[in-house]
């Protein structure tokens, strides 16, 4: 019985199904015939209509590229710019004889070998541009003659474009960053639809961090064109609306001067206010002028990364052993972790030596310096007294204490592809270079060498900490830019400002003032007028160890790129500090002779004629 | 016709047809990519792929196909919910995963797996009439991935799988109280939506069906370039590679929304006749797979799928002959990309699966 009911059940279902389908397909006939009346009415009745609109379709939408953001140093002083600038293009797409046309055109202006080279090597590498520029930068009467002859060729035109220009030239070249030819990685970034009347892209620099900032929108414009598809005349059209200009924090006469100041050199300089980050001045050496390397076959992303090009920002991505210029960080660490107090005398020899080991982690000065406590040790740059320090602190609590510096991560400046640098732990050091940590490890990172590594934003960073007794400021370029503090940094501020002592802080930074104006400073011949009450703190990198019982002498006889890098952090005025400087100068020699002196008057100079002024 | 078999293959009039319609996609393709050979290479090894899983589907017995439908619906979700979290981002709208270096639009395979959850759901008690608690279920089925379309947004999409589910419970029997009452509800909610869910752009797609001119230079562009195209192509049509619309790129979107724009441009009216009569024939096949099939949930299934398929050759014409605003919905089995052909062979697949039963 119950069986037969369920066979009941399932026949009506599919009876009701059979019926439901029919009215469905009933339905879904009537408008498909409803459908293909519709196509009768278009392509049938109406054909006439749509056939004449269809010939007369000569109305195109082209769309017009934004004028690109301004970029500005902080007193309005122009740092990017655009030009008009004519250039030949020969759409691919559109020329059946290209090698004809640029006979053709040859015939007319000068064209050079290269170009037409430079041409065809962009022809293939872009092959998603319509349009490949043959030659840019025209005079007025070349463009005439070019455009005499454009009648006779599809596809041969002559465009206005606007052309980034850097008027600072090599000085500004490493912040501002430069814009180049839309490549095929930056083609999966971008949106297309908004980069197919532009051919450029910020690279580098705040040309890249602020690349949808600075780009607008583009407009469209509507267009009546000939059967060929030339452009014949406008008809009406919607304005594309400019990037945003953008007001850096720099100021380009400190800039100049730091530059300067390096010129000739290889290494980094970067000037910033402590009291909010601002960076007034950042320079790396060798630069390039970015005007030169625009429009060429250069690959920007490739040569940002090798280390002895000229595209190189070793502001952000050179990575230095800080050397002694740590060393106030690890006294700071090494009285919170109660190894010593302010008071602790110890006598420092000529050398340190672990217990059971003959190897001796020597001083830098042969004869030693005698007895010494913690701010004479910074003063003087004692070097086994900061073996000793980090010996009885060891790796982690050194690390740790580091960590909250920003050593081994980003300061998270608005520049692209910041370096993070080497904060070397026990687990660091099994991993990438494949041994255990040792002892001897731990006492050479007292004295900021050894696997540590930072860039030199990173030490203008932990400087302007320094001046500031545990405030933490994020560095920045962008003057409008509103940075809001981590969770991170505002724990790590809290427990520099509670957990370090007030007193603390001020004997570090009585010792980094002493550095600079106590007879027996490191620091001390560096600036003859003591008026601005500099502070600072110098380091010698060695980048070739000779042997120890060697004659300070051979050293200005090594080869170049053996020759020791020169540090130097500094701030001033003591009391109320204004302006943190940090620079590098690779193979040299000490920092005392050439990054100290370099800062100070960097620092002198921001002081008497920089800050008056603003 | 069934005498020789290649894999599951047992309907050969409906396997010559969709080898046919989707090979000269290939072609149609080239001409509408401006003869970029590139593209049709891509879509090409999308094809093969696609055959291959069909003759796999087709192997599989219907009965565990039903069985495993549930686990696909929420496997779909699951996707769905990692397409919100971490999906590509294309002009402000997260719709594709990637897998494998393969981009995948989950919505485009709930056309066929929604259908086929409720067929499943509505055959476990089939001699039983629908009552409202099933009704709530067989709607909560088809909303709960509909929320995460909406959200992606693409409410074009959502429509469409809307309409795909309501057809399923439509041939499942839903009662005729039932479906006054949905009236009645529905018409009340077409204000609401159009007040609260609709996107100011979504607004100006439907508002310049009605007046293209309204806006000339966006929405409306798309609606009078297609139908310059389709209405000059008259009875004949301008020949392979010869329309002017579609190769001086005044046509936008021209593989995949206005595919049937540029087909129209050069086949004509004769050609879309032609057409017509393929799908027809396919249709007339699903059809008669429907009424042979054995049991309930092959019948619901294949019901839904045969009418499926028109509605979506219907929408896709009529959004090129300016008769619906453009919701994207490709044009089975010519439309360029990938997913919304791997829901269209999944379908046959199962189909021929069936089939075999007959």
């Amino acid at each position: 019985m119950r069986k037969s009911f369920l066979d009941f059940g399932r026949v009506n279902a599919e009876k009701l199904l059979h019926h439901r389908l029919n009215i469905l397909i009933f339905i879904l006939s009537i408008l498909t015939l409803f459908l293909i009346g519709r196509l009768y009415f278009l392509q049938v009745i109406s054909f006439d209509h749509f056939d004449t609109l269809s010939e007369t379709n000569r109305i195109k939408y082209i769309q017009t590229a934004p004028r690109r953001g301004i970029i500005y140093d902080r007193n309005n002083i122009v740092l990017a710019d655009n030009s008009s600038l004519y250039s030949i293009e020969i759409n691919i797409k559109e020329s059946d004889n290209i090698e004809k046309i640029i006979n053709a055109i040859k015939e007319q202006i000068n064209i050079s070998k290269e170009e037409i080279e430079n041409f065809y090597k962009k022809k293939s590498k872009y092959s998603h541009h319509n349009s490949i520029v043959l030659k840019s930068n025209l005079t007025d009467s070349e463009i005439a003659k070019v455009l005499s002859i454009r009648y006779k060729f599809d596809g041969l035109d002559v465009t206005a474009s606007l052309m980034r220009k850097y008027p600072y030239k090599e000085i500004t070249s490493h912040v501002i960053g430069n814009v180049g030819y839309i490549d095929k990685v930056d083609l999966s970034k971008i949106d297309k639809k908004k980069y197919k009347s532009i051919k450029y892209v910020g690279k580098t620099g705040i040309e890249k961090s602020y690349e949808d900032t600075l780009f607008g929108s583009p407009g469209y414009k509507h267009v009546e064109i000939n059967a060929r598809g030339r452009q014949i005349r406008n008809i009406d059209e919607k304005p594309s609306v400019p990037g945003k200009d953008i007001h850096l924090t720099i100021d380009v006469e400190l800039q100049k001067y730091m530059y300067s100041k390096l010129l000739g050199y290889s290494g980094s300089s970067i000037a910033m206010n402590p009291n909010n980050g601002e960076i007034l001045g950042m320079v790396s050496m060798p630069s390039i002028n970015p005007n030169d390397i625009l429009w060429g076959s250069y690959d920007s992303s490739k040569e940002i990364e090798k280390l002895d090009s000229p595209m190189f920002n070793r502001s952000i991505n050179g990575l230095y052993s800080p050397g002694s210029t740590i060393k106030p960080l690890v006294a700071l660490n090494a009285i919170h972790e109660k190894v010593v107090n302010l008071e602790t005398e110890i006598y420092a020899g000529p050398f340190f030596q672990l217990p059971n080991s003959s190897r001796r982690f020597r001083d830098w000065k042969p004869e030693g310096h005698g007895v010494v406590n913690l701010q004479k040790s910074i003063v003087q740059s004692c070097d086994v007294y900061f073996y000793m320090l980090a010996d009885n602190l060891g790796i982690k609590k050194l690390g740790s204490f580091f960590k909250t510096f920003s050593f081994g991560e980003k300061t998270g400046i608005d520049m692209p592809f910041e370096s993070k640098g080497v904060l070397p732990s026990e687990e660091w050091k099994l991993k990438n270079i494949g041994y255990k940590w040792t002892d001897g490890d731990t006492v050479i990172t007292g004295i900021g060498q050894g696997y540590f590594l930072t860039t030199p934003l990173q030490l203008v960073y932990a400087a302007s900490i320094l001046a500031n007794e545990g405030s933490i400021v994020i560095p920045k370029l962008n003057k409008n830019l509103d940075i809001k503090k981590s969770k991170k940094i505002i724990d790590r501020e809290k427990f520099l400002k509670n957990e370090i002592k007030k007193e603390w802080w001020n004997a570090i930074n009585e010792a980094m003032f002493k550095v600079v104006n106590q007879e027996n400073g490191t620091a001390f011949w560096t600036t003859k007028n003591k008026r601005n009450n500099i502070s600072g703190k110098t380091g010698t990198v060695q980048v070739y160890s000779l042997p120890q019982e060697t004659d300070e002498r051979e050293k200005e006889n090594l080869p170049k790129h053996l020759k020791d890098h020169s540090l130097y952090i500094g701030f001033a005025p003591k009391d109320n500090p204004q302006v943190v400087v940090a620079t590098i100068v690779e193979n040299v020699g000490s920092g005392s002779k050439f990054a100290a002196p370099f800062s100070n008057e960097i620092i002198d100079y921001y002081l008497n004629k920089i800050r008056g002024r603003n | 016709m069934n005498s020789e078999k290649f894999f599951g293959i047992t309907d050969n009039t409906l396997f010559i047809c969709i080898a046919f319609l989707s090979f000269f996609g290939l072609v149609l393709l080239y001409s509408a990519t401006n003869q970029n050979i590139d593209v049709v290479f891509r879509q090409g090894s999308r094809l093969i792929f696609c055959f291959v899983l069909m003759f796999l589907i087709s192997l599989v017995d219907i009965n565990k196909i039903k069985s495993i439908s549930p686990y696909v619906y929420l496997l779909c979700i699951l996707m769905l919910i990692i397409t919100l979290l971490w999906g590509h981002d294309v002009k402000g709208a997260k719709r594709w995963i990637v897998f494998f270096g393969f981009s995948f639009q989950v919505s485009e395979i709930l056309k066929i797996i929604v259908p086929m959850t409720l067929a499943w759901y509505l055959s476990l008690s089939e001699d039983k009439e629908i009552d409202l608690k099933k009704l709530i279920i067989s709607f909560s089925i088809i909303f709960a991935p509909i929320l995460f379309v909406i959200k992606q947004p693409d409410l074009g999409t959502s429509m469409i799988i809307l309409l795909c589910g309501v057809i399923t419970i439509f041939l499942g029997g839903i009662t005729k109280k039932h479906i006054i009452y949905l009236l009645t509800l529905f018409s009340f909610a077409i204000p609401i939506m159009w007040k609260f869910i609709l996107l100011p752009y979504q607004k100006q797609r439907i508002m310049t069906l009605f007046d293209p001119n309204l806006d000339p230079l966006g929405s409306g562009y798309h609606i009078i370039q297609s139908k310059i195209a389709v209405g000059s192509g008259g009875f004949f049509g301008k020949g392979f590679l010869n329309g002017t619309q579609s190769q001086l790129e005044f046509l936008p979107e021209r593989g995949t929304d206005f595919i049937f724009a540029v087909f129209a441009e050069e086949f004509g009216f004769i050609g879309a006749l032609i057409l017509f009569l393929i799908y027809l024939m396919i249709i007339l096949r699903c059809l008669h797979i429907t009424y042979k099939a054995k049991n309930y949930f092959s019948k619901i299934f294949a019901g839904s799928i045969s009418s499926i398929l028109i509605l979506l050759v219907i929408t896709n014409i009529a959004m090129a002959v300016g008769l619906l605003p453009v919701v994207g919905v490709t044009l089975p089995l010519i439309s360029l990309g990938g997913s919304s052909l791997l829901s269209i062979f999944i379908a046959f697949g199962i189909m021929f699966s069936i089939n075999r039963r007959i």
